[in-house]
């Protein structure tokens, strides 16, 4: 008997709490719209410029997701209370509600950083093709780390809230 | 004060044989007390009916039972295991396996189809899908709906909803089934659908079942008639 939680039982229980395309639209545009900029900027600037700049990234990112999970279990918070008195675990909804924004805010960050990197290599950016390539992985990185970070402190508070 | 009728207390052959035991349970909210001290066990297979005035704490007590209100003092077994000393999650899992909850407010997901709403246990129960396929068609067939499995719970009647809740609590085979005033939104062909089942799956599965009601039907079907005598100051 499997303990984890299904992909299935994930994409039920998501659509329960009503993560909905919306949700995953929002979450990918912004984060590919903070993506692309800062993988754009970071080929323009030097050292400390993109540190600041990814550091940026991750704080207004994990910020943006952390308010979203925060929502979601918020206008859900029935729901959660049936689905809790089916057997639900709050690993489960948690599972639910951080992989949705997960996928999505990763995809929207590989995208967007993507376009910003040939943006940046365009514009004249330091350091050439590598320094592109090193853009968008670091851009990805801070991004997928920021959107962990963010969804897991939303569900945190929730819960404990 | 006690204020609940005691069935089966101590019966020394039945030891072991109960699917809910409370032991000096009490119950308040703030200064409000709703229960104190009660005291008994009800034996596994049996059908007990809950009756009493409004707002007397027969929810209360179903709840309780299911794990998903606590008593303020006093344990509570069900089918021998202490739910009171649980953690919510392993709450959930032990409600997932053993309990059929069918509550007097809806709780199906509006935005999920009939069929998604009667599986949700069964993914929590971590069944594989081959048997959530066949324990849901099952259901469906016995309760009737199975023509409705694709319709988004949403659209439903109120009486259709409640069928669906009916399947939802029996599609794992619990051995305790808790409904609350389950036949209250039902047409009268509905309702006797309901209790042909109930009294089928108490009398050839054994299945314990605990329900509130104000449904004479009911209380005429049932084994034990428990009453809660006063309302709630």
């Amino acid at each position: 008997m499997s303990r984890g939680v299904s992909l299935q039982e994930g994409q039920l229980l998501a659509r329960s709490l009503k993560v909905s395309r919306s949700t995953h639209l929002v979450v990918a545009s912004v984060a590919a719209a903070v993506a692309a900029n800062a993988a754009a900027a970071i080929q323009l600037t030097g050292p400390v410029g993109q540190i600041a700049l990814l550091a940026l990234i991750f704080v207004t990112l994990a910020a943006g997701t952390s308010a979203i999970s925060s929502d979601i279990y918020a206008r859900s918070s029935q729901t959660i209370a049936n689905l809790r008195s089916l057997g639900a675990s709050s690993r489960s909804l948690s599972s639910a509600v951080f992989f949705s924004v997960i996928v999505y805010g990763v995809a929207g960050s590989a995208l967007g950083a993507g376009l910003g990197a040939t943006l940046g290599f365009v514009l004249g950016g330091q350091g050439g093709a590598v320094s592109a390539v090193v853009a968008v992985l670091g851009v990805i990185l801070a991004s997928s780390a920021a959107a962990a970070a963010g969804v897991y402190a939303g569900g945190r508070r929730s819960w404990s809230g | 004060m006690e204020r609940l009728r005691i069935i089966e207390r101590n019966e020394p052959a039945a030891q072991k044989k109960f699917s809910v035991e409370v032991k000096h349970v009490s119950k308040s909210y703030g200064e409000t007390e709703i229960y104190s001290d009660l005291h008994f066990q009800l034996l596994r297979g049996t059908f007990v009916a809950l009756v009493g005035p409004i707002g007397s704490g027969k929810t209360t007590m179903l709840n309780m039972f299911a794990g998903l209100e606590r008593p303020t003092s006093g344990t509570i077994l069900v089918m021998g295991q202490d739910i009171t000393e649980m953690s919510d999650d392993a709450l959930g899992e032990f409600r997932a396996s053993t309990i059929g909850l069918v509550p007097q407010v809806q709780t199906l997901i509006p935005e999920l189809t009939v069929r998604e709403n009667v599986e949700l246990p069964l993914h929590f129960a971590k069944i594989d899908q081959e048997n959530r396929q066949r324990k849901v068609d099952y259901v469906l067939e016995k309760v009737g709906i199975r023509g409705e499995s694709r319709r988004i719970v949403s659209t439903l009647s109120v009486g259709e909803k409640q069928m669906v809740s009916f399947a939802r609590a029996m599609v794992n085979d619990p051995p305790i089934l808790l409904l609350d005033e389950p036949t209250e939104a039902l047409d009268p062909l509905m309702a006797e659908v309901i209790l042909g089942l109930l009294r089928g799956d108490n009398l050839t599965l054994g299945r314990t079942i605990f329900v509130t009601t104000h449904d004479r039907r009911v209380t005429e079907l049932a084994r034990k008639t428990l009453r809660v005598k006063k309302k709630i100051p």
